[in-house]
């Protein structure tokens, strides 16, 4: 867990080994606990088993859903690392991506989108308004001690009504009654990195914006503060750091990520317009992936790489077979629980080890 | 703008208002038992929802008062589990809270595509039942003020009268017995009754275990008197609503109660403007349950902080 510079690597090496075990062996879990759902819920369970393993990686075009995916996730886990890293429990990235999107479609429709800025400004109006909506729940706790659990949360709530006020009344729609907006101008979408899929320039945003988390926590001043708010936010104030200051930027900050998430989702190949519950609550799985790595922008993509494909292996299983995919909120859930909590490979053993002894003595009483 | 008056004055009204803040209230007590044994439950919205489920798939096979007992028992084993992964597993608390929620809802649709055969919006093609009304129209036999209570009092739901109930008894067991001190002494500051030889964990478990049951008693409220039968996420954020309305109602039970009653006050006008101003645009007028949620906990904050302000705190 420590971040100190490792004097010894090799500690480093075998908290980072213990690390991969931990998360390696919660997924093993997982799985198995889907295959027995699958197994006692489908009359075809050997046939939807594959579909969830293998699918994602059969076809171009589902490779394409897959790194589109793991583009996504690797927004949205970051928007929750950064939060975590500074121990604020703020659960608004939905928000965030909904008035990010909102913000893009408003700049793109206008005629802004037209110009060859339009595609800069769309994403830079969507960070913007993003990082205002991360704003206000970070305000309040500081300035008021208001629960940010609560206020981000209703926040969300708010800004999927707005979307769906707004593009009924607010946008152009191609036609009355449709609960989508026109196209977008094709100088404002993002462009396809490779033809014919989805992967497009959202890819490389979350690249980029891994390597600027990664920056701004481990090699810079306010991420080292931010770092120890997080540890232990008593002594950071003691030590003269600003903790409301850490507190509101980090959520400031993670709110422009989820503001980029909802760029990324509009102006991206996969909808080039806005659309009424586009997110399909992908924001929320952010949990896990930061969770799981640990709150470490560096890890967040190599868990999303996994997730990803779990996920679509999930949602082409619901279009094949008779399982629905919603399945997959059960591996979620089994994951998150596992890897948060001080599980570890030999406790399933220790479990099973000690019920045996506790027999041992009894039969020894006797 | 007579109509509104009419309305918001009318019995009716009166009726909607306990129908919408019941489910709330018994999360807000639920949230509130938790909170005050230091553990922040943020689950209470999946543990509504998994208790609505289980409470509409059970009454299609059993009597409503097993189904209602159903919803309970669910709660309270989810209570179970997070303090398992909380306490004996050391997981943080509210990252437990989430992962239930999250199991709460994927795993309600896909129980409900399997209960109902592939329908994994509603649960309308299952024969499910609704918690009998109480009835009450003998005291019109009263006369004067006979027909008024009839009125008022008649038509609620038997859990509305057993969550009025619930705030006695959560505020006669925290303040009135000893386990109730052993709990807040557990929130307030674990240290000492730990040295004390109380023990925190297990408090703590059982404060989760009675949260959750609450919780699952308001899912089943919802999906067998509010509404009869399951909607996919059909809690749509009280049970975030509850953990703001514990709060907000200071964290003590007839707090717990004035702000439920605030929220749903605000839910049944939600219910009734449409019918009323159909200008008004149903998104905006579905935001409000929210809107109300955010204005309260920002103004009870400020409240909160010039009183200790004026305590000479900070």
């Amino acid at each position: 867990m420590s971040n100190v510079p490792a004097i010894d690597k090799s500690i480093r090496f075998k908290a980072f080994r213990q690390e991969v075990t931990r998360s390696v062996g919660a997924l093993v879990i997982a799985l198995a606990v889907t295959t027995v759902i699958v197994f006692l819920t489908s009359k075809a369970p050997l046939d939807a088993l594959t579909q969830l393993f293998t699918a994602p990686a059969a076809k171009t075009r589902t490779i394409g859903l897959w790194v589109d995916d793991i583009a996504k996730l690797t927004l949205t886990g970051l928007a929750f690392s950064l939060v975590f890293q500074a121990r604020q429990f703020a659960m608004g990235v939905q928000g965030q991506v909904y008035i990010g999107a909102i913000a893009a479609s408003f700049v793109v429709l206008s005629p802004i989108g037209t110009t060859p800025f339009g595609l800069a400004a769309g994403v830079l109006a969507a960070m913007a308004a993003g990082a205002f909506y991360g704003f206000l729940p970070g305000i309040a706790k500081a300035k008021l001690g208001a629960n940010e659990i609560v206020s981000s949360l209703m926040l969300n709530y708010i800004a999927i009504e707005l979307c769906n006020f707004l593009v009924r009344t607010s946008l152009p729609l191609p036609q009355a009654g449709v609960l989508t907006t026109v196209d977008f101008p094709e100088q404002s979408v993002l462009p396809a990195l490779v033809a014919n899929t989805r992967i497009d320039l959202g890819l490389i945003f979350a690249i980029v914006a891994v390597l600027v988390v990664w920056f701004a926590l481990y090699r810079t001043s306010w991420g080292l503060k931010l770092r120890l708010v997080g540890h232990n936010a008593r002594f950071a104030e003691y030590s003269g750091i600003k903790s409301t200051f850490i507190m509101v930027s980090a959520m400031t900050a993670s709110g422009a990520l989820g503001g980029l998430l909802g760029a990324v989702f509009v102006q991206g190949q996969t909808w080039g317009k806005l659309t009424v519950q586009f997110e399909g609550g992908l924001a929320f799985e952010g949990i896990l992936v930061a969770i799981v790595a640990r709150s470490r922008p560096l890890a967040v993509p190599i868990v999303a790489i996994f997730y990803a494909y779990l996920r679509q292996g999930a949602s082409l299983m619901n279009v094949r077979t008779d399982v629905p995919a919603e399945v997959i909120g059960v591996v979620t859930a089994i994951i998150i629980l596992l890897v948060s909590s001080s599980f570890s490979v030999n406790f399933v053993s220790k479990l099973f080890r000690r019920a045996p002894a506790a027999a041992a003595v009894q039969s020894a009483a006797k | 703008m007579m109509d509104i008056f009419l309305t918001v004055f009318s019995a009716t009204f009166f009726v909607t208002i306990i129908r919408t803040t019941t489910p709330l209230l018994l999360a807000t007590l639920g949230g509130l038992v938790a909170d005050l044994s230091g553990a922040l439950n943020v689950a209470l919205e999946g543990m509504m929802l998994i208790g609505c489920l289980t409470a509409v798939i059970v009454s299609v096979y059993a009597p409503w008062y097993v189904a209602v007992l159903a919803g309970l028992g669910v709660g309270g084993l989810l209570g179970a589990m997070m303090a398992f992964f909380a306490y004996r597993l050391k997981a943080d608390i509210i990252l437990v809270g989430f992962a239930v929620n999250i199991l709460a809802a994927g795993g309600t649709v896909f129980a409900l595509a399997l209960a109902t055969g592939g329908d994994k919006g509603t649960s309308i093609n299952l024969q499910s039942q609704a918690i009998p009304a109480v009835d009450l129209s003998f005291l019109s036999a009263i006369p004067g003020i006979g027909p008024i209570l009839t009125a008022f009092l008649s038509g609620h739901s038997v859990l509305s009268w057993l969550a009025a109930f619930l705030v006695f008894a959560v505020w006669y067991f925290l303040f009135r017995t000893p386990w109730g001190l052993w709990l807040r002494g557990v929130g307030e500051y674990p240290g000492a009754p730990e040295a004390a030889g109380i023990p925190v964990a297990k408090v703590r478990t059982w404060s989760l275990v009675v949260s959750g049951a609450l919780a699952g008693l308001g899912g089943a409220q919802l999906a067998m008197f509010n509404y009869v039968g399951f909607t996919r996420d059909m809690t749509a954020g009280r049970g975030f609503i509850a953990l703001g309305a514990v709060l907000l109602g200071a964290r003590h039970p007839v707090g717990a109660l004035l702000a439920a009653l605030l929220f749903g006050t605000f839910e049944a006008f939600a219910v009734v403007l449409p019918g009323l101003f159909n200008w008004m645009p149903a998104e905006l007028i579905r935001m409000i349950p929210f809107v109300v949620t955010i204005a309260a906990l920002v103004l009870f904050s400020i409240r909160a902080q010039r009183a200790l302000a004026m305590r000479g705190v900070k």
